[in-house]
Formats: C-alpha cells, structure tokens, sequence
C-alpha cells in the first residue's frame, strides 16, 4: 500500500483506455502516454495495461505502508527514495516506511508510477482508468488527495530489478516533431493555411488539459459559417475552432465536435501528446496515411522486442 | 439513402462514411459494430467514423471497400420520453436573447419548442450529452461567442435547430435557454444513459 504525502498538482489513476463507448459520449482516457506507462509496468512484471499512476508536473511524494516494487518513466526531475536519489526506468523496492518523491520536471509534463500487480481502482465501463469530467474510474473518480491509500493487492516485493534498455528511454526536450496526416475537412483551409500548419513552428498555448492543447503562433482562417454539424472526434484530431489557433485532442478528448478536422497526429507520435508542455514550440510533419502507418510499424517493432507486444 | 457509401479515410487509423440522416448514421454504426473489426465507430449526425487498429489495415480496407449498400431499418428505439424543462430564470439565461434573434416572444418559442416532437440525433461530446432534433429548420441560433466556463448539469442549450441537454456541469457554448432536473447520465443508476440516439422526446414546461 502507498499512502499519499504530497498529491501533486493532478495525479491520477490510469490503465487500459475506455474503449467502444464513445457512443454514449465516453472518452478514452487511459495515460496520456501511454508509451511511458507501458515501460514503467514492464520494469515491475505487469501486462503493459495494469493500473498505475500518472503524475502531472511531479510535486509527489508517498510512504510505503508494506514492501513493494515500483518503477518510474517519464518526466520526472528526479525521483528519491528517503532523500537518496534513486534511478527512473528501473525496478524500485520499496521498504515498509519508506519514503517515495517525485520531482517536478523540468522538461515534459507527466512521470508514470507502475506497481507490481498494478493499483485497485474503480472499473466503470470496462476500465479502471480516471475520468475527471464526469468523476468514474480510478480512485472515487478524483485525482488524488493528502492522505490517500493506494491498495496494491500483489505488490510484491517482486525478486527482480531490471532496467529499460537505454535505446529505449524516450527523452522530452522543449521541441516537438509530430507526424501528422490531412483529415476530413483539410480542404476547408485556404491552401495557403495548409501550407502554414504543415511547415510552421507553432508554441504551445497556455491552456493544456488532458482533454486537448492549442497550438498559438500562426492563426489560420477557416472557411467555416460556424454551423458545421457535429461530427466524431478522436485523441490525435486536430481542431480549427474560430479563432484560427488548432487544438490538438488528448486520451479525454470528447466524442464529437463542431469544429474542421484539419489534421489528425500519427498514431507513432500520439504517446508524445501527453509530454507536451505550455512554451514547447511543435512542428508537424505532414505524412500519407499509408507513410503513418509503416512509421507505426517501425516504432512498434523498435519497443516490441523488449515489451511483448506492440505498445502503441 | 444514398446510392453508393463510400469510405474516406481521415487518418491513417480512422475511416469515414458520409451518409443522409441521424437515423442512417446510427444505424449503419449499428451493422459496423456487429463486425467487430473496429476499435469504435462514432455515428455523427450525417456522419459514421470506424477508428481501427492500424495492424489490421489491410483486413479493414477489404471491409471498407465492400462496405453494405443498404442499411438495415433494425429495432425500434425505446420509448418516447417526457423531459420536463424549467424554460428561462436562472439556469436558462439566453431565453430572453435567443427569442430576440429569432422574432419570437418567449411565450411563443416554449409554445414551439414545447409542442414540436422531438428525436434524439446523436448521443456525444460527453458522457450522455445528447444532441435532440426537432425544431424546424427555419431556427438557427449560433453559438455563443464565449463558451461558459461553467454550467450545471441539466442545462438545456439551443444551436442551429439542436436542442442540447448538457448531461455534466462543466464548460459549454451553446445558449441555455432552461434547465432539466432530470439526469441524463448518473454513472451509478443501471443504465446510466437515460436517452438513446432515435429516441422520441418530447419537452414539458412547468
């Protein structure tokens, strides 16, 4: 069991995404990055999909209330172990008493905490994921408070300690290269404004969420009446609301939406998404849906050999 | 319905079918669904989306290239439901504006809205939103310039001739003109979605 000292600023339960009911208006949820989670489970012995959690600008720290086995990937500006700097992408075994924190990164935005038989949390529609909106899954549906105890049924200590291969560590500088493909209402750019997305250094705005991001810097002009009907959405579809500045949609975009679909993020880069942060300048890198999906194939089989299975 | 459905892809993991109606929509999701090749298929108003996994790209492009060309009339949707509407006050803040863009006075417009017979189009945005037709297409209300930052849940909006009934509090962009006590989604009941897309409402004043 973890008992919660500092919750961060939003630290929430994540697992498998809610899928097949984006019909009722649910949303995926699941990491932000998926990637991350996946490679912290794998250094503790989980299926890649196993609960753990996901901490946002660090500010974490936790008491071990029985032996355990955790690992770290992600963002992080240094994890300790009572105060002595212990390593991410490894296999932590933690005493009774000990003492976990996480520091706020200094590049990226969100650290992944698996555990050795993953969290309890609240299965709602298939998945234990945390959905704030709407308040199911996870841990009473909430992020985490002061005082919080984490059950962890099966944590261990679990008799190994492995490393991420180096290869494998995904590192996040304050620059982003997205691949990205044309989507359903691309066309209702000026051709000038498609050149612009697919060529431009865009800033990342202020406002981020795990429900989406703005992209600031060059506003287009949309040849939208703003009476579109609404149409599905997904995590990785680019939005061109009104006042030109895109929205990139996260793991809890909404289901549908008013806006043009100009762009869609790649499957391969869409684990990204949830690393970036306000400032972070971001390119897109336009590709053919046939181009995207060899790009999948070659991330995929990079991760697989060591995973077991294909992470994103 | 239209002669041909024909697939478009709009990323490399998503397809999507253009189609007539509410209806056609939820029912060709319907028949997709069955299939089970897809990782989720999204009816929109006039639109269907199959998002899949990218590893079974060449199974689903056979799939998509032999697409139905007929979609099945399947089972009718549950009954008519009567949702009761506090139109105006507190929570319907935009009644007065709304009735003023469209040359009504507000007795005549819950007088329309009231008396018109209603069906669900789509069920999106968050869990249990529902997106409800009905009104005749002569009103068109766009959205509001702001979104709100904040509304309660239960909120009833108006855009173009949608009615929306906002199922969570949280931000919204579409002008409310009352509010519904009953509770569109509640995670806890056994069916936590009160509507359903084709369902017949109808709105009640008090």
């Amino acid at each position: 069991m973890l008992h919660v000292i500092e919750p961060g600023l939003q630290t929430t339960l994540q697992g498998a995404p809610r899928r097949g009911h984006r019909h009722f208006g649910v949303a995926y949820s699941g990491p932000a990055d998926p990637l991350s989670m996946a490679l912290a489970n794998r250094l503790v012995g989980n299926a890649g999909e196993a609960t753990g959690l996901e901490i946002t600008y660090g500010g974490f720290s936790a008491e071990a209330r029985s032996p355990c086995s955790i690992a770290l990937t992600g963002a992080h500006g240094g994890v300790s172990v009572n105060e002595v700097p212990a390593s991410d992408h490894r296999t932590l075994h933690l005493s009774r008493g000990d003492q976990l924190q996480v520091r706020a990164p200094t590049s990226g935005t969100r650290c992944y905490l698996a555990i050795r038989g993953g969290f309890d949390a609240a299965v709602y529609l298939g998945s234990s994921s945390t959905y704030l909106p709407a308040g199911f899954g996870g841990l009473d549906g909430r992020s985490l408070q002061l005082g919080d105890d984490l059950i962890a049924p099966h944590a261990g200590p679990w008799d190994r300690q492995i490393e991420t291969p180096h290869a494998l560590r995904p590192v996040f500088l304050n620059a982003f290269a997205l691949r990205a493909c044309p989507s359903a209402e691309t066309d209702t750019l000026p051709s000038k404004d498609v050149e612009m997305l697919f060529r431009e250094k865009y800033t990342l705005g202020r406002q981020t969420s795990r429900m989406g991001v703005f992209l600031k810097g060059h506003p287009m002009q949309p040849r939208s009446d703003g009476m579109m009907k609404s149409v599905p959405v997904f995590p990785g579809t680019i939005q061109c609301p009104p006042s030109g500045d895109p929205i990139i949609l996260l793991c809890d975009a909404q289901t549908t939406g008013g806006y043009p679909r100009i762009a869609h993020i790649a499957r391969c880069d869409r684990h990204l998404l949830g690393q970036l942060r306000p400032g972070n300048s971001v390119r897109l890198i336009k590709r053919t849906p046939n181009a995207a999906v060899q790009d999948l194939r070659a991330k995929n089989a990079l991760f697989q050999p060591w995973l077991g299975f294909d992470p994103i | 319905m239209r002669a041909r459905l024909t697939a478009v892809q709009i990323a490399e993991d998503v397809f999507e079918i253009a189609v007539d109606t509410p209806a056609d929509a939820q029912r060709l999701a319907l028949e997709l669904r069955k299939i089970g090749l897809a990782e989720d298929v999204v009816a929109g108003i006039n639109r269907v989306a199959v998002s899949f996994d990218p590893a079974r790209h060449d199974q689903v492009m056979a799939w998509m290239d032999d697409l139905p060309q007929t979609v099945p009339t399947n089972e009718a949707p549950p009954p008519a439901v009567d949702i009761p509407i506090q139109y105006g006050g507190e929570f319907g803040p935009d009644l007065a504006n709304v009735c003023a863009a469209l040359g009504m006075t507000q007795a005549a417009f819950v007088d329309l809205h009231s008396s018109c017979t209603h069906a669900v189009d789509m069920i999106g945005f968050t869990p249990g939103f529902a997106y409800i037709s009905g009104l005749p297409d002569s009103v068109s209300v766009p959205r509001l310039d702001m979104p709100r930052p904040r509304l309660i849940a239960g909120s009833v909006g108006i855009s173009g001739a949608l009615t929306g009934i906002y199922a969570l509090a949280g931000p919204g962009g579409w002008p409310l003109i009352g509010h519904t006590s009953v509770c569109l989604f509640d995670k806890d009941r056994e069916s936590p979605f009160l509507l359903a897309p084709l369902q017949t409402v109808r709105f009640v004043p008090i």
